[in-house]
Formats: structure tokens, sequence, C-alpha cells
């Protein structure tokens, strides 16, 4: 567990822990294929297996997802990142930051835990190499001391993965 | 050019101000190439010059000329598409205020242009439920509690709140606001926003949108002053990047520093690095205090002009810059003496590799100390001149006016004298930067360079020097002084000469020193002069000479001397075209001796 990765965080607002709520009880009824969340007193974060769908570079490994929300989720995205050892993927660095728009400059309160899970794994499925980002190096240094990948301005120019 | 330099010799023994007229800049010469044309239309007076360079190729836009021309425009185009106005706002966002672009991309695919904007051609109507879902909050709501976009996405008005609040606080994206739900993109305009959000943030949407029309139009810019609310609009193709704003801030427009013509963009931005760099080793430079070269006390620089006098009993005058004797300034006698110019250390005998690199080092930080020196020096002079400037016309003007008995409306050739010492201080800064980057090798570009820029400063420095100190005698004076009409001629005289040199050094700079050449480059360079610039003053101001001639002065004999001594060769003045005894010509061009001379 990366705790030091993790800014500290103020307590969920009134609005933010309904929401919340109701995310939680959703995924127990209908949860995403492939994504196992085990529900623990902590609501403001959240531990994500993911299992690599059948037929993808990825098929049966799997990896851990953490979900931490901000106290105004969602009008704030939350932060995902994979706990290392991530996937090896062009846009996914080691220290487990991803490269995806909707959890930074794309993100709409609309969407949900569940709809990030899916295009996750969308992004893993459509992989066909299994590599780091070219300039992972690069990023991992400027990333020391416990940067969030919010605070990282991204620049998404690969749509297609 | 030797008759020339004999000539100066000759008026540089004398005195130091009377360079003023024998000048370097040439008299008249031998086969009657005078080199300053001059016009005999008298009405072609120092505005036109300035504005001549200016030619309006800007606009200054205030706020509410801005928001006068965004409203037009989104009449504009709301008018000939057919479209809300609030439409044409998101619309003419996208297209970053191009009326012409938003009708050309809309004439030529109209559904394209919507579905990238996200304006629906028909509004959706929310679903008709007793009772709705909201799509953030997950809470149901009766349908009259929901608000919904074009697109009948219904979401809780408190959700809209956060949605736009938290958007508006996130800065000037908020302007492109699109419905929250992930797969639909309609926008959220105007009238959304003034529907949901708080009043504050209401004043920020409309901040941003004013500012998006100037900082996404690609022909505005604000003006970078700290505090200016003023935008400037700038004409494409103009000549000249330099903007003057209502607040008074000269600026380039292509890259938004302080004006710097005649140095282009790139060197101004190396050289603006090159002080990042350097700014410690330098911070002592910009210190107002040396010791006298004399005396060795300290000397507090609480002037614009470079000349500074040593207080008693020592009374040393030196060049605060070089800290060389005042009296060889602007001698050329035994060479080239001047302030401007930077001579690498003299490396004598043999050297080994190491004791050369540290030689080399040691003169690159000198040598980058001697430009930067300079251009301090003159940016602080800039500021003190500006200073001086405003209080002048502020309180001290009315004083003159008041202990001279002269009308306010005479004393309007301070003030031009002020304005110009101000242009000059900053053209003469930014020459300094130029001077770094120009090549070691680039022999005789260097040395034509460094002609013109020593003419244009030491004919600044004597222009400072006479508005900052002989005009505080006549401040001072208890009773009119029988003299003011001589400092008058002396100061305007000054100023004109003053402009110039520079307008030389600025033309000579732009055409990228062009017209040098193996010799004569002083007289290309004259060549190049403005046929206007020269006099500058008001035409029809007879009698100068006489002035002159008849005025006794104690002080500054040499300068009284030599003008008596021009003027016992009365000049005949013909109706129409000025004729001048000593530059021996009619035919309407002038020296700089005939300044005093002539009308
Ligand atoms: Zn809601
Ligand atoms: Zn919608
Ligand atoms: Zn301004
Ligand atoms: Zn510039
Ligand atoms: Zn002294
Ligand atoms: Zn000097």
């Amino acid at each position: 567990m990366t705790s030091s990765a993790t800014p500290s965080r103020k307590a969920l607002s009134k609005i933010a822990s309904n929401r919340l709520q109701k995310e939680v009880v959703e995924w127990q009824v209908n949860p995403p294929a492939g994504f196992k969340h085990k529900v623990t007193d902590n609501i403001q974060r959240w531990i994500i297996d993911v299992v690599g769908a059948a037929g993808t570079l990825y098929a049966n490994e799997t990896y851990q997802l953490q979900v931490d929300f901000a106290e105004h989720y969602p009008m704030e995205a939350p932060q995902v990142i994979f706990i290392p050892p991530a996937p090896l993927h062009p846009h996914i660095y080691s220290n487990g930051h991803i490269c995806l728009d909707i959890l930074y400059d794309s993100w709409s309160p609309a969407m949900t835990v569940s709809s990030i899970c899916v295009s996750i794994l969308s992004m893993l499925s459509s992989s066909t190499t299994k590599q780091r980002p070219i300039d992972n190096d690069r990023y991992i240094k400027n990333c020391k001391n416990g940067k969030s990948p919010k605070e990282t301005r991204w620049w998404f120019h690969d749509d297609k993965i | 050019m030797d008759s020339e330099d004999d000539m100066h010799d000759a008026h540089d023994v004398e005195s130091l101000d009377d360079d003023f007229y024998s000048g370097d800049t040439p008299m008249g010469s031998e086969d009657g190439d005078a080199e300053y044309d001059f016009v005999d239309n008298e009405s072609e007076d120092s505005e036109d010059v300035t504005s001549h360079r200016q030619q309006q190729s800007y606009t200054i836009l205030s706020v509410s000329d801005i928001r006068q021309r965004q409203e037009e425009d989104i009449h504009r185009v709301s008018t000939v598409l057919s479209i809300s106005r609030v439409a044409a706002c998101v619309l003419l966002r996208h297209y970053k205020w191009s009326v012409s672009r938003v009708h050309d991309e809309w004439f030529a695919d109209e559904e394209n242009v919507r579905k990238v904007v996200g304006l629906l051609e028909k509004p959706v109507e929310m679903p008709n439920a007793r009772e709705l879902p909201c799509g953030i909050c997950f809470e149901s709501y009766s349908s009259n509690e929901m608000t919904a976009a074009a697109c009948g996405h219904p979401f809780c008005s408190a959700c809209w709140r956060g949605y736009v609040g938290t958007a508006i606080s996130d800065g000037p994206g908020c302007l492109m606001l699109r419905c929250p739900d992930p797969s639909c993109g309609v926008a959220v305009g105007e009238d959304m926003i003034r529907m949901l959000a708080s009043d504050e943030d209401k004043q920020k949407y409309s901040r941003y949108l004013l500012r998006s029309y100037i900082e996404d139009n690609r022909k505005t810019k604000w003006c970078p002053a700290p505090g200016c609310e003023f935008a400037v609009e700038f004409v494409m193709g103009s000549s000249s990047y330099d903007v003057t704003c209502n607040c008074s801030y000269s600026f380039c427009w292509n890259c938004t520093e302080e004006a710097h013509r005649p140095v282009d963009c790139a060197t101004v931005a190396k050289w603006i690095l090159k002080n990042c760099a350097e700014s410690e080793n330098m911070n002592w430079i910009l210190a107002n205090s040396k010791p006298c070269p004399k005396c060795k006390r300290p000397i507090e620089k609480n002037q614009g002009c470079m000349h500074i006098t040593c207080t008693p009993p020592c009374k040393f005058e030196f060049c605060w810059l070089c800290l060389g004797a005042w009296s060889e300034h602007g001698e050329r006698t035994g060479g080239f003496y001047a302030c401007n110019r930077y001579e690498a250390a003299k490396q004598e005998g043999a050297y080994d590799e190491s004791e050369r690199r540290r030689e080399m080092a040691k003169n690159s930080l000198e040598r980058y100390t001697h430009y930067y020196e300079r251009w301090a020096t003159n940016q602080s002079s800039r500021q003190k001149a500006l200073a001086d400037l405003h209080s002048m016309q502020n309180e001290k003007l009315e004083k003159l006016s008041d202990r001279q008995s002269q009308p306010e409306s005479q004393l309007k050739f301070i003030i031009e004298a002020w304005l110009q010492i101000v242009e000059c201080r900053r053209v003469l800064k930014w020459t300094y930067a130029y001077g770094y980057y120009l090549l070691e090798n680039e022999y005789a570009k260097r040395q034509f360079f460094e002609y013109l820029q020593g003419e244009a400063e030491a004919g600044l420095e004597r222009l400072h020097q006479c508005a900052e100190k002989e005009l505080q005698v006549y401040l001072e004076a208890e009773a009119p002084t029988k003299d003011f009409n001589y400092f008058r001629t002396k100061l305007a005289g000054l100023t004109s000469v003053t402009r110039n040199y520079f307008e030389n050094l600025v033309r000579a700079l732009e055409t990228g020193l062009r017209d040098v050449g193996p010799s004569g480059n002083q007289a290309n360079a004259n060549k190049n002069t403005s046929p206007k610039s020269l006099l500058g003053g008001k035409g029809g101001k007879s009698g100068k000479a006489k002035v002159i001639g008849t005025s006794s002065r104690s002080g500054d004999e040499a300068w009284t001397m030599a003008t008596i001594g021009l003027a016992s060769t009365a000049p005949t003045r013909t109706r129409g075209r000025q004729t001048c005894a000593r530059c021996a010509n009619s035919t309407g061009r002038f020296g700089l001796c005939c300044l005093l001379l002539c009308d």
C-alpha cells in the first residue's frame, strides 16, 4: 500500500457521502464485469480488484485500483491509481498513475466509480503492447514526494488506447 | 571625415557644450552634400515625426469599448444566423471571436458546427414523468424541481449549482461548459449561468467572457502594465510593434515586453534570460552608490544624467558609468574616447592555456557587466526622468510660468524635452542589449554602431543635463530672468538634435547596420535621416539668432562665444527658403550650425 502517495483529505461532505452510499448499493447489486470491491468501514477509499479480460494482453492478470474520494465528490473527480505493481501499459506509469482524461479534465459529476472502471478495463483491453509510457522515468522522478496524479497537467495525446 | 574631425577638436577644446552645434554630426560639408535635409514647409513639426512613426497601427480599447464590441459581434452573428444571443455567444467563443469564421463555418456545414459546439436545433423536453432521478446525486425529485439544458437531461438544482460553481471556480473553461451527462455535450450557455450561479460567480463568469474576447482573439492583447485595464487591438502587418497604451506604458505588441525598438524581440528575450541567470552577480551594479574616482568618498547618484559632481571640496566631475573625468567625455582627439564602448583587457605576452581561459572568462563577465550596467542605469535614469516629467507637468511648470512670467503654453518645449529624454533613455537602454550581442568580429558594424550610439548618448547627456540642472536656475529665480529665451533656444535645440541622433541610431539598427561601408559610415547614416527630423521645432520663431547673439552671459562662456562667432556671419533669410551663411546654401538643406543661426 502506498499510503504516502495519498494526500491528506478532508472528510466527505454530506452530499458526497450520500452519493457514495448510493454507489455502494448499486455496485453490490450490479458490479461492473471483471471488478471486485470489498466494502470496508472506510467509504472514502475503495480498493478494487481488476481482472484482465479474456482474449486480451492482460487476461487472467489481477491488479488493484485505489480510489480516493475528495470532500466535494462528485463535483471533484476521485483520485484513481493502480497499486504497484501496475499493469504494463503505454498509459500507465510504474507508480500506478493513469493517463486517462475522464480522471482529470474530462471528469463529469454524472460519472461513477463503476463508469470509471469500465473505461479503465476498456483502456487495458485495447492495448496492443505491454510497455510503459515513453516518458515513464522522467515522470516518476517528477512525482517523488508523493505527488498526486491530479497535480499533473496531463496531455491526452492518444485517443485510441 | 578629416575636416570634420578637425572641427570637433577645435570646439571640444573650448567646451563641452559646444558639441551641441559643432556636433559630430557633420555640418554642411564642402561638397555641398549637407547631411540633413530640411523641409521648407514649416508646418512640419515634431508631432508629425512621432505620429508618422506610429501611424495608428493599433487601437486602445477600454473595458466599455470591449463590452460594446463584444455585444455588437454577438448581435451580428445572432442576426445573420437567426439564432439566440446565447447561442451566438457560444459560437463566437468557440471560433475565437472571429465573426467571419463563424459565418464561414456555419454556412459551410451548419449540422457539423452544431455538433461540435453543442447547439441543438430543437430543444429536447425533459422525460415526461412525475418523478425523475437526478443524474448526479441519484435522488429523485418531482419534475418541476429539475432543470435541464437544451438536451433535456435532468439534474436537481442543487447539483446544477454545484456543477456550475465548480466550473466557474476552476477558471475560464466554464465558458465552454457542457451538460454533465458524459454522453451528451450540449452547451451550457450564459442563460443557464444567470439562472444558476451565485452573484459573485456571475461576475466572475462575465469577467472571463470579457477576457476571452481579448485573450482568445489573435488581434487583441491586454496592456501588460500592472493594474492597467486597457487592451490593444493591433493591425496585423504593421511595420512597428511598439504600442503606447492610454496608461502611458509602451510595450511591444509581439512579445509584450516593454517597448524595445529598435532591438528585435529575440534579442530582448535572450537578454532578459541572460539577466535572470546573472541577476545575483549583477545586484551590486544597481546599487546607487560608487566611490568618487578622485577622493574615494561614496557618491550617491540621485539624478538622471550621468554627469556627476562630487561634493565640495573635491568637486571632481566625472561620468557615472565609466568613472572617467567628465572633461574627457566626447573628446575625439587621440582616438575614440567613448563611454559606450567596451574594450577587452589587453592581453600582452604569452599566456598558458589555463591562464588564457581564466582571462577569457573574466573578460566575458566584464564584457557583460559593461553592457548590463549601461542597460540598467539607463533604465533607472528613464524612471527618474519619467518622475521628473510628471512633476514638471503637475507642479513645476506652473511655478516656472509664474517665476518667469511666461504663459504655460510657451513652456511646452520643456515637456517636449522631457518626453524626448524618456524616450531616448528607453532606446539607449535597448541598444546596450543590442551591442552585447553584436559579434566581436563584425568590426566595421561594431565601429559604426558604437559611433552612432556614442553620438546619441553624448547628445542625450547634454539634453538631460540641460533639462535637469540648468532649468533649476530659472525655477529658483526670484524674478523673470533675462536670458530665459536663451535657455529656451538651447533646450529646444538640444531636444531636436538629440531626437535626430536617436532617429539615426534607430534607423541604422533597424536596417541591421546595412549601411556600413569601409568609409563614410557617418555620411551614410545621415542620408537616412528623416527630412523632417532635424529642426522638428515649431516653425516661425524668428529671431532666435538675434536673441542669442545679443545675450551675453557670464556662465557658459564657450557656448555664447561660439554663438556670437557664428552669428557674426549673419544669415540672410529668404522667403520660403532658408539660407544659412555657415552652411552656405539656400537649397533648404541644413547643417547643425544652422540651428541657432537660422530659423
Ligand atoms: Zn442532484
Ligand atoms: Zn445533456
Ligand atoms: Zn496600459
Ligand atoms: Zn518584442
Ligand atoms: Zn570626490
Ligand atoms: Zn562615461
